[in-house]
């Protein structure tokens, strides 16, 4: 399958989109276009244009300044007329509002504890897809281990990291249960930052 | 708007069989996700198998292999 890289790093919206778009006019058939941009909000509005075309998108941050968005076309994807539809080329406010998330456990609820990792898997997915995204999400003790490598939520926190919010693991927690070396998504963090950011939330959720 | 997708939408009759379905497929490399159950399909609680529409055949299959009982099948954009 082919495989096109446009890099619109340095470029405001609507570059970003547009550039995507006239890379999906030139295909001839299935292929994977990876869009390097340098700024959640681009990350956001790349992201809605798969969305309203239909394909398969998922984002990743590689830096503070760098993030890369993969969507699969299944065809040529242009519109009837080969141009740009004008709804595509918005510049949408960030998606990202004032709430933080603290994710304490890596299960939802007290009970059976299966059923509960379930939940938790449920809630962070849930979480992803709202129109309004949470500023930060902490995890701290057992909730830990949703950021690290084998955890089934991953997809989801990483494409939350790549729209801007923040992914934040309790460093404490991490050497405790020896995942120090395992983190794989979002940055590690401390007692003053965890207690700054939820003192300073507008709301706080703790499923 | 966040973008919505074409999805196939597995639903069980209990959760512990949508826990199963999880099990299942995740040993047995059969694409897709547990994901809760979208409210176009119910109002109710509860989990249900979420995979690109084109695998359909073989999410029916991994659900009879598993000897899973399935309630429902739907394509819907979410």
């Amino acid at each position: 399958m082919e495989n096109i890289i446009v890099d619109a790093r340095g470029h405001q919206c609507p570059v970003p989109v547009v550039m995507t778009i006239k890379a999906l006019e030139g295909v001839k058939g299935p292929c994977t276009v990876e869009t390097h941009v340098d700024n959640e909000t681009a990350v956001q509005n790349v992201t809605r244009l798969a969305g309203s075309r239909g394909f398969p998108v998922t984002s990743e941050k590689l830096a503070a300044d760098h993030f890369v968005i993969y969507m699969q076309a299944p065809q040529p994807a242009s519109g009837p007329s080969g141009e740009p539809r004008a709804e595509e080329i918005v510049c949408a406010p960030d998606r990202r509002g004032s709430t933080v998330v603290a994710v304490t456990t890596d299960s939802m609820g007290h009970g059976n504890e299966e059923l509960g990792k379930t939940l938790m898997k449920g809630f962070l997915y849930a979480l992803s897809q709202l129109e309004e995204l949470p500023k930060t999400i902490l995890f701290y003790n057992g909730g830990a281990k949703l950021t690290t490598e084998g955890s089934l939520s991953l997809e989801d926190l990483r494409s939350m990291e790549a729209q801007g919010v923040k992914i934040l693991t309790c460093g404490t927690c991490l050497n405790f249960y020896g995942l120090t070396e395992k983190l794989a998504v979002g940055e590690v963090t401390n007692m003053y930052s965890i207690v700054e950011t939820l003192a300073g939330a507008d709301k706080i959720i703790k499923p | 708007m966040r973008p919505r997708l074409l999805r196939l939408i597995v639903s069980f009759h209990t959760t512990t069989a949508a826990m199963a379905m999880e099990r299942y497929c995740l040993e047995n490399a059969v694409p897709g996700r547990l994901i809760p159950i979208p409210r176009e399909i119910t109002a109710g609680c509860g989990m249900a198998w979420s995979a690109p529409p084109e695998e359909k055949d073989t999410v029916l299959r991994a659900a009879e292999g598993g000897e899973i009982e399935i309630a429902g099948t739907y394509v819907l954009e979410i």
